[in-house]
């Protein structure tokens, strides 16, 4: 149902009216040619992205990590795997981890950049051998395996360059006798050869001294810090760790329990390892947040009681 | 004429769009760079890892060399600047031990690192 056309105008005929209608010449002109605007604008487009991209890019002032080459990310891997081997400090490792962006499982990344290291030149020496073996622990002590586990031996530490300082002890010419002597030679003494070492040193030394089943202390660790003549040593931290997490308190915060004394609250069902971040190494044993009964037969989780001791 | 102005208008937008996507949207970002191009902050946490293993292993010729790394002239002069901005900057007092440690073991502890290492337990009286 169309609406009916307008009466034509004096002198056109019906069908000139119908052919003028569907005319393009007739259609009033639009001032923008559309087609010439798109092609325009694909040019324009291919021009400013060859320019920035190519000819005048943005200037690379800020690299991250994630940014670095094979190389370069090979080093930084061995930074962290040392810093760790100094604190210990698995998030901050992961954290840093993260920022190179090494993929879905970046602990088994950090095994086969290990693998590499370990096939080229990087072991000839002594400092590569020793990154290389904090590399693997590293790696290991997530439990992943990689070709430098067979690659690098387990034997002790390769000795820094053993440094033998011949030094020559001159004796006294004896007097002039009547009848002359011959010259009396001049004898050296070997001095004893030097052997640096570089073993890791810990400050204090960690045990656990006994445990204990109390429905109030239920799953408590209590860490005393103390020296060498047994007096507690307050502001020192000391660090928890569990799978999944870890957490660090400080003693000396409960005075009235002692200056070196801190304590922390186990959960059930989980194993801790606990340290002094880079001042001792985690105590050998784990500490389970298993149940146990008290002496009124009350069911708590068992308790520990630690203690770390000023070794030099 | 309306079929080059058209084109030219395109072309000017085009160019626009093209120039703002390219160095603001989506700049060209580089995947393959030296570590000579990390980020002063990157470079600081880097040194400051070094020196941590330093700490552990005493292993100045390792730590010099993988300091290299970073492209500095002179990796000692470069410790002790990175150290005194970290003490004047107030930085975290653990990292600046560390790095006061390092400085010391490349033989560039200076007055104002003196306190700092003091408080390293193995230095301290």
């Amino acid at each position: 149902m169309s609406a009916p056309l307008p009466p034509p105008p004096p002198g056109f005929a019906p069908e000139q009216l119908a052919f003028s209608r569907h005319s393009r010449y007739q259609r009033p002109r639009r001032r923008v040619s559309w087609w010439g605007l798109l092609v325009g604008v694909g040019v324009g487009l291919a021009i400013g992205l060859t320019y920035a991209w190519v000819v005048e890019p943005v200037r690379e002032v800020d690299t991250q990590p994630r940014q670095l080459n094979r190389a370069a990310r090979a080093d930084y891997v061995v930074a962290i795997a040392l810093r760790f081997s100094y604190d210990s400090d698995l998030g901050r490792a992961v954290e840093d981890l993260l920022a190179l962006n090494l993929g879905p499982d970046p602990f088994q990344q950090v095994a086969n950049i290990a693998c590499e290291l370990a096939s080229t030149g990087y072991v000839d020496s002594t400092s590569g051998i020793r990154a290389l073996r904090t590399l693997r622990t590293f790696y290991q002590l997530q439990g992943k395996t990689g070709c430098a586990d067979q690659l690098i031996d387990d034997a002790t530490p390769v000795p820094l360059a053993t440094l033998v300082i011949p030094t020559n002890t001159p004796t006294l010419i004896p007097p002039p006798t009547k009848t002359p002597t011959p010259a009396a030679l001049t004898v050296g003494t070997p001095a004893a050869p030097i052997v640096p070492t570089a073993l890791p040193r810990r400050t204090y030394e960690g045990q656990i001294l006994n445990t204990f089943c109390s429905l109030s202390a239920s799953g408590m660790i209590e860490v005393t810090v103390r020296d060498a003549n047994g007096s507690g040593i307050p502001g020192q931290r000391v660090r928890v760790r569990w799978d999944g997490g870890s957490d660090e308190f400080s003693t000396g915060l409960k005075p009235d329990r002692g200056d070196g004394y801190a304590d922390f609250r186990m959960r059930s069902g989980f194993n801790y390892t606990i340290d002094m971040p880079g001042q001792s190494d985690p105590i050998a044993q784990t500490l389970s947040a298993e149940p146990c009964f008290t002496n009124e037969g009350e069911e708590a989780l068992r308790g520990y009681r630690v203690v770390f001791r000023l070794v030099r | 004429m309306r079929l080059i102005l058209s084109l030219l208008g395109g072309i000017f937008i085009g160019l626009l769009s093209g120039l703002f996507i390219g160095w603001v949207v989506a700049p060209t970002e580089y995947v393959n760079s030296p570590m000579t191009a990390l980020a002063q902050r990157w470079r600081d946490e880097y040194t400051v890892m070094i020196a941590a293993g330093y700490a552990v292993d005493r292993d100045l010729n390792g730590a010099l060399e993988r300091l290299r790394r970073l492209g500095v002239p002179n990796v000692p002069q470069y410790v002790q600047e990175i150290t005194e901005r970290y003490i004047t900057n107030s930085r975290n007092v653990a990292d600046i031990r560390l790095l006061v440690r390092l400085a010391e073991g490349f033989g560039r502890l200076t007055p104002l690192m003196q306190d700092f290492r003091s408080l390293n337990p193995e230095t301290s009286p």
